[in-house]
């Protein structure tokens, strides 16, 4: 992997075309620019390494959750919220045939010239747009149209045509208040309208089921949906007032993601391998990359360890103390003291970091997608400090042939 | 023209400050082919004689009504920064918000602003819409499309002071919740605090937490 540098003179252009042409709404958070200067470069080898490690992750995951989702007594040990526990007797008729999988793991270089994976974004991992349109800008840019990407739109698009044959209706279901998510479903909706689909944006409450098939509320867009495109985690779902969710969880409307999808976004899912190696499912993929992760309470005195929230997303909580601002680090401890069951336990590893140019180091997080069992492009992220959050830079993936 | 000229004339290359203005109703203008407005007003800020260096000002009011006190506030000297951050509502169904007449006005405004010589330098002007937090839906089948101000969205204090800013005006009718939230922890790191209804002179507010506040959990 490399860093190159996008020429001083050819970024403002750059960042006014993503925004414009590449959906990038959110450049900007608080004093930190999220649009990286760099443009990330892997070798074939490394881009062939990764796909093979995805794929085998995937195939893991998928069995992994097959299985928990017939098998309640061990998928309790996730501490899943109790509403969503309540709703796997609905899960059984779940069928992966009809539903579209789509994950993204997240890769880390370490210092001893190792991959390792932190997690799965199981549920609703984004970033479609940076992974689809930034890199085809970024070489452009660099003029170097050479180096390939995978474009995660494109397999994306191919997926559900193989569904619905370019016809029917995709309800785009995010949180309508915020525009960082709107940018997500917008570039796909845009992108699937071209193919053919009426695309409806709207908010989880604006889906009512009517025989188990959805359809849409909204004024003036009445209509059964034909896919329902997920962007609202599941965490948030279940806190919807009036009580409109449950259809979500046994809907035979096909969907992205189906909510089979929370058992591997806990944070706790390496607390059930054993369970699962022991009913036959391998997790070889899964115990090689990730990090030794326990209970907090089965820390005691072991050293080199950090905390991360069983429900954390883009980075948040993560007690890694020099990523941490201001008395974050302090607060995360005092969380986990008195809520160990909503924290797990990580052996930390060292991040690699890359140097760039301009002689500054970034960490990497290299998020590979899948979708239905076949890797779908990068989503990258990069930092100085070694934990991606919010604050972290947005960066383009190009491969070399 | 095009969003994207038209937010360029609102973040030119090289302007300080600039990097916080949110393209999302640019590129609606777009999407929507939206046109200026007819019935633009000209507004003066009586509230302010002069160009401030150690000032930064918030404009908090219904959303035309900002972007037209903001050429008047460029005029003294004040970058307008546009922090729209809605979003327009699935076409046909109803909107808590209106960002409509927001992105017809950004047009207008940026065809007053490309004739106003601005320094590089010059301190920002942030502007808001003060309906942005109108999330009341009288129906479930209304598309809300309500937003809130987060500290992620703005500068952050130590920013402002590195930049020489220890004032804040807001200019609205007060200042609502998630300006408080974002301007208590500002007042606490020695930035003060003055509103104004944009007609009288700004007068200094000390913001504290109610008593459900203090009790509220601090986010991490």
């Amino acid at each position: 992997m490399k860093l190159i540098k996008i020429p001083e003179d050819k970024y403002y252009e750059y960042k006014i075309q993503a925004m414009f042409d590449c959906y990038k709404w959110d450049p900007q958070f608080c004093d930190n620019n999220t649009l990286s200067k760099h443009i990330l470069i892997l070798t074939k080898k490394e881009n062939e390494e990764i796909i093979k490690l995805t794929k085998s992750l995937d195939k893991e995951t998928r069995s992994a959750e097959e299985y928990l989702n017939k098998n309640i007594k061990i998928a309790k040990k996730l501490a899943l919220p109790k509403k969503i526990l309540e709703q796997i007797p609905n899960m059984q008729n779940y069928d992966k045939k009809q539903n579209i999988r789509l994950m993204r793991y997240d890769f880390h270089p370490s210092i001893d010239n190792q991959l390792v994976v932190t997690e799965v974004n199981s549920d609703c991992p984004g970033g479609f747009a940076e992974s689809s349109l930034l890199p085809d800008l970024a070489r452009k840019t660099i003029g170097m149209p050479e180096l390939e990407y995978n474009s995660f739109g494109e397999k994306m698009v191919e997926t559900i045509n193989n569904k619905l044959n370019k016809k029917g209706t995709i309800m785009m279901v995010h949180c309508t208040c915020f525009s960082d998510d709107r940018q997500v479903m917008q570039y796909l909706g845009d992108r699937l309208e071209k193919e053919g689909y009426k695309i409806i944006y709207g908010a989880a409450d604006h889906i009512q089921f009517k025989e188990k098939k959805a359809y849409c509320i909204l004024e003036n867009n009445q209509v059964n949906i034909d896919l329902i495109f997920r962007f609202t985690p599941l965490e948030w779902l279940i806190q919807m007032k009036p009580r409109r969710w449950d259809g979500y969880f046994n809907t035979l409307t096909l969907s992205c993601n189906h909510p089979i999808s929370i058992y591997a976004q806990s944070k706790r899912f390496p607390l059930v391998w054993k369970d699962l190696e022991k009913a036959g499912i391998r997790m070889e993929t899964w115990r090689k990359l990730l990090p030794e992760t326990m209970e907090v309470k089965d820390l005691g005195l072991k050293k080199g360890f950090i905390y991360k929230p069983v429900y954390g997303r883009v980075g948040e909580k993560i007690s890694i103390k020099e990523a941490c601002k201001d008395d974050e680090y302090e607060k995360i401890l005092q969380d986990v003291k008195k809520h160990p069951n909503q924290y797990l336990a990580q052996k930390r590893f060292q991040s690699k970091p890359l140097k760039s140019e301009d002689g500054k180091e970034y960490h990497i997080c290299l998020g590979s997608y899948t979708i239905e069992g076949e890797h779908a492009g990068y989503y990258a992220r990069m930092s100085l400090y070694p934990r991606i959050d919010s604050y972290a830079e947005d960066v383009p993936v190009l491969i070399e042939k | 023209m095009r969003g994207k000229e038209i937010y360029k004339i609102y973040a030119p290359n090289g302007a300080k400050w600039t990097d916080w203005v949110r393209p999302v109703l640019f590129v609606a203008i777009d999407t929507y082919n939206r046109k200026p407005i007819a019935d633009w007003m000209e507004r003066k800020a009586m509230f302010l004689k002069n160009y401030q260096q150690d000032t930064a000002i918030f404009v908090d009011l219904p959303g035309k009504e900002s972007i037209e006190l903001s050429i008047d506030l460029a005029y003294k000297g004040y970058r307008p920064i546009p922090i729209f951050n809605g979003t327009d509502e699935q076409p046909g169904s109803q909107a808590t918000t209106d960002t409509y007449l927001i992105e017809s006005c950004l047009i207008n405004g940026s065809e007053k602003l490309k004739n106003i010589k601005l320094d590089n330098n010059a301190n920002p002007a942030f502007l808001l819409d003060s309906y942005r937090t109108n999330r009341y839906r009288a129906k479930e089948s209304i598309f809300d499309n309500s937003w809130d101000l987060y500290k992620q969205d703005i500068p952050s204090a130590e920013y402002f002071k590195q930049n020489g800013i220890t004032k804040i005006i807001i200019v609205g009718d007060g200042i609502q919740r998630d300006l408080k939230k974002i301007f208590l922890k500002f007042q606490e790191k020695g930035i003060d605090i003055y509103l104004t209804d944009g007609y009288t002179f700004p007068q200094k507010v000390k913001l504290t937490k109610t008593i459900k506040e203090r009790f509220e959990k601090e986010e991490i």
